[in-house]
């Protein structure tokens, strides 16, 4: 995947998911790799099962805001967030999703219905240049954690090479900024993240 | 664990941080004695970094205030006795902090006080997006506008160095993107000794503000403003960059706007098309350098959130010193409303240029299940909302109030029908009482309670009101993160706080009718109400149950049993219906319950009894 030097990430997810440390890991593995960083978050009503939404800009980028159409890279925690998230892509940009649905509380009582899968794969890739689906909670218990499940997809997007740092320099910030107990099941994660992209995704 | 950069790092580190950690890190480096706030977002993670770093005792005093006034008068009280004060708190509350915070800049505060006020622009968790850049203006504040993590960190520790120079109060305003960004910091050094307080001399003629005090001081005040302006026009933060190309258009442009600008300019490669004026120091303005921004460009275009007080400023100006430059600001995509953004500065500067700009945008899909806000599974608010919508039904008005409980509001509890503010519950509904006639439940926490709900309840006990206040004490400030209130318990406040009784005050304050009950334990709240109903007069009724998150996280307590559904049926459908617990929901047709979510509350139980059951986990 081509490089973007100066690239506009939105991050999307539930409440409780950890894109918010996401986030903040990535901006600090990319400070760490010498690039200018700016990130942003809202906080608040952001409870347990809210939308939780987050950008990072790396490159010269100042704006810790994406308005619609911003955004070059999507990163979804949570399927149905991502299919939310488009209009904050560029249209052609790439996104990298997770396939774990958590379903909302309309859902859970029968009220509303939650998209198939293959239907929100199928809406997500008519309006991006490249979709990357990975099944992040599986591989993160594979991994020895499910939190570890988001490094999955971080490291996948590393492995991409459309960051200005590779899988290698992730690498590297995971051994330096995760406690120690973490970093067992993180490492494994990572390298199943990696493994994933070079075996189903290039 | 290793020590925190913010207490440790050497002059020259670089981290990534957020603004208001940044700022923690500025007042640090200027060598704050004092800091005081209440919790309110944007603005929380300032005090919640000096309280989590542990530097408090040491290098710092901080307290969690039980308002802002009150915030703001002690760390009034600690700036006039000379030390240096930091005072914290969100936009609406210096609503409830301007009383001194106006006087004190008429008798000066010679430690030095910076206020920071946290502005929310496009409401991302406040009731309304008032420009506290009019503060500035109003009360005579010398004000400093961060746009980044390093400005944040930078203009706090300019901010008290003006504060001390001038002995003036000095505003330092954030919105919400910039005080949840973050960014590279690079620090500065921090003092090894502590900073030297200014010793008090007694002057009841400059600090006593009777009128024959006040009329002095308010000329004195002129005079230090006057000061401030001469610094505000040697700024560096009120910068000019004028590209090769000496464009005749200007850009005169100041907070989080700043950002888009540069990106805007940036993403269209126009940063030749225009030249820039940013004001990070904005009040008082610097007269002369604007005017001579002005003489230099035909036209300008002001760029500043909500309301148009620059470009109001700018076009006074350019009036008063008959310059021709054609100023432009508010109009078009332009407005008062809500935040700027990258795209919306690229689509007014090419309006402003005479053209248009392409914004390729993906449809969004319509009709997806939303995530909207709700009260937890678990929460004993839900609880006590529920037991209220029983006995009072419709025939009741409720009065909210700010906090979690606010989505009280939501079907189908629906218990809150209007809300002005913090406090608001006990006096708004006291005059909606007296106004209608009606019955009225007002509803408040317990942090609220403290914070300014007292003040209504003596108000309304001294008046004779007929009310039912309920105050739903959770024992913690569950909204901004758990902050500790004078409700908390004793062994969560530690040493240096002391836990005060909600029922002695609510008793000390000649409230006769008064009802203790446990939120989960429906029997006693609706008998509670039921009595409550035929009564007059003010009528209190205490309902305890700790935050459930709080409990979890805070307290360990345990969730050992979980609900799960014994029998389908209409029992079940009517909890589900009128209860509406997070955790319930619907697998394969069949009503359940989500043992991830399910706290154990047992009010499933207790509404029906015949549906659901507890059962112990694992």
């Amino acid at each position: 995947m081509e490089t973007q030097n100066k690239i506009r990430i939105y991050f999307t997810g539930v409440g409780g998911q950890g894109s918010l440390t996401a986030t903040s890991l990535l901006a600090r593995t990319a400070l760490h790799a010498g690039l200018e960083v700016v990130a942003g978050e809202v906080h608040g009503m952001a409870q347990r099962g809210g939308v939780v939404q987050s950008v990072l800009l790396l490159g010269g980028w100042r704006s810790p805001k994406l308005d619609l159409g911003e955004a070059d890279l999507l990163l979804g925690f949570e399927p149905l967030e991502t299919l939310r998230g488009m209009p904050y892509l560029r249209p052609g940009g790439t996104v990298f999703s997770s396939t774990d649905p958590m379903t909302p509380v309309g859902v859970n009582l029968g009220k509303e219905t939650y998209p198939s899968l293959e239907e929100i794969k199928a809406k997500v890739a008519r309006q991006a240049g490249a979709v990357h689906f990975l099944p992040c909670r599986d591989l993160g218990i594979q991994a020895g954690a499910v939190q570890a499940g988001n490094t999955v997809l971080l490291a996948a997007v590393c492995a991409s090479g459309i960051l200005p740092f590779g899988v290698d320099v992730f690498e590297d910030a995971l051994k330096r900024f995760l406690p120690p107990k973490l970093q067992v099941a993180n490492l494994k994660a990572l390298e199943l993240g990696r493994k994933v992209y070079e075996e189903n995704c290039k | 664990m290793s020590a925190n950069p913010l207490l440790e790092g050497k002059q020259g580190e670089r981290h990534l941080l957020l603004s208001n950690e940044a700022i923690v890190r500025g007042a640090l480096e200027a060598g704050v004695h004092v800091v005081t706030c209440y919790p309110g977002t944007p603005s929380s993670e300032v005090p919640d970094t000096f309280y989590k770093i542990g530097g408090a005792g040491k290098r710092y005093y901080m307290q969690y205030s039980v308002n802002e006034k009150v915030a703001m008068e002690v760390a009034c009280g600690a700036a006039l006795s000379g030390a240096m004060a930091l005072v914290t708190m969100k936009h609406v509350g210096l609503n409830v902090a301007a009383d001194p915070l106006f006087t004190t800049a008429y008798t000066g505060l010679p430690g030095g006080l910076v206020v920071l006020s946290a502005d929310d622009p496009g409401f991302h968790s406040s009731q309304n997006e008032q420009d506290n850049r009019n503060y500035a203006r109003a009360a005579s504040l010398p004000c400093f506008e961060p746009a980044t993590a390093q400005e944040a960190k930078d203009m706090t520790k300019e901010a008290f160095r003006v504060a001390r120079e001038l002995e003036q109060p000095v505003l330092l305003r954030t919105t919400t993107r910039v005080s949840h960004m973050r960014g590279a910091v690079v620090f500065g050094e921090l003092p090894e000794a502590e900073q030297p307080k200014v010793p008090f001399e007694r002057n009841p003629m400059r600090f006593v503000p009777v009128p024959a005090v006040s009329r002095l001081r308010h000329i004195a005040l002129e005079k230090q403003m006057a000061k401030a302006q001469a610094l505000s026009e040697a700024s560096p933060y009120n910068k000019v960059t004028v590209p090769a190309s000496k464009p005749a258009d200007g850009v005169i442009v100041s907070g989080a706007s700043r950002n888009y600008l540069a990106d805007a300019l940036m993403a269209e490669g126009w940063e030749d098309k225009v030249r820039v004026l940013e004001l990070g120091m904005t009040w008082p303005l610097p007269d002369e350098k604007i005017a001579s921004f002005l003489k230099d460009c035909k036209r300008v275009l002001v760029l500043e959130e909500n309301d148009p007080l620059l470009e109001t400023y700018v076009r006074a100006l350019a009036q008063k010193r008959g310059l021709s430059c054609e100023i432009s600001g508010k109009g078009g995509v332009l407005t008062i409303q809500n935040e700027y953004s990258t795209t919306l500065l690229r689509q007014a500067l090419a309006a402003w240029f005479g053209g248009s700009c392409e914004v390729a945008v993906n449809e969004p899909e319509p009709n997806l299940p939303g995530r909207p806000p709700n009260l937890c599974a678990g929460c004993s608010h839900r609880a006590v909302f529920y037991a209220a919508r029983q006995v009072f039904g419709d025939g009741a008005y409720y009065s909210s109030d700010i906090g979690c409980y606010t989505l009280g509001m939501l079907p189908p509890l629906r218990c809150a029908d209007f809300l002005f503010c913090m406090g608001s519950s006990v006096s708004g509904g006291s005059g909606f009482a007296i106004g209608s006639g009606k019955t009225v439940v007002g509803f408040i926490g317990d942090s609220t309670f403290f914070h300014s709900g007292m003040t209504g309840l003596a108000n309304a006990v001294f008046n004779k009101v007929d009310i039912v206040v309920v105050i739903l004490d959770n024992g913690t400030t569950a909204m901004t993160g758990h902050q500790p209130n004078p409700g908390m318990r004793q062994d969560m406040l530690g040493d240096l706080c002391a836990h005060l009784d909600i029922e002695s005050i609510v008793r000390g304050f000649g409230v006769e009718q008064i009802k203790k009950v446990k939120a989960f334990n429906l029997k006693s709240v609706v008998k509670a109400f039921e009595e409550f109903k035929d009564m007059k007069g003010v009528r209190v009724l205490i309902s305890e149950e700790p935050c459930a998150l709080y409990a979890r996280r805070r307290l360990k307590m345990g969730m050992e049993r979980y609900a799960v559904v014994s029998s389908q049926g209409d029992d079940a459908k009517r909890c589900f219906e009128t209860f509406a617990c997070p955790a319930f929901c619907r697998r394969d047709g069949e009503y359940a319950v989500d043992d991830t979510l399910c706290t154990g509350c047992g009010m499933c139980l207790q509404i029906a009894p015949k549906a659901f059951k507890l059962v112990k986990r694992g």
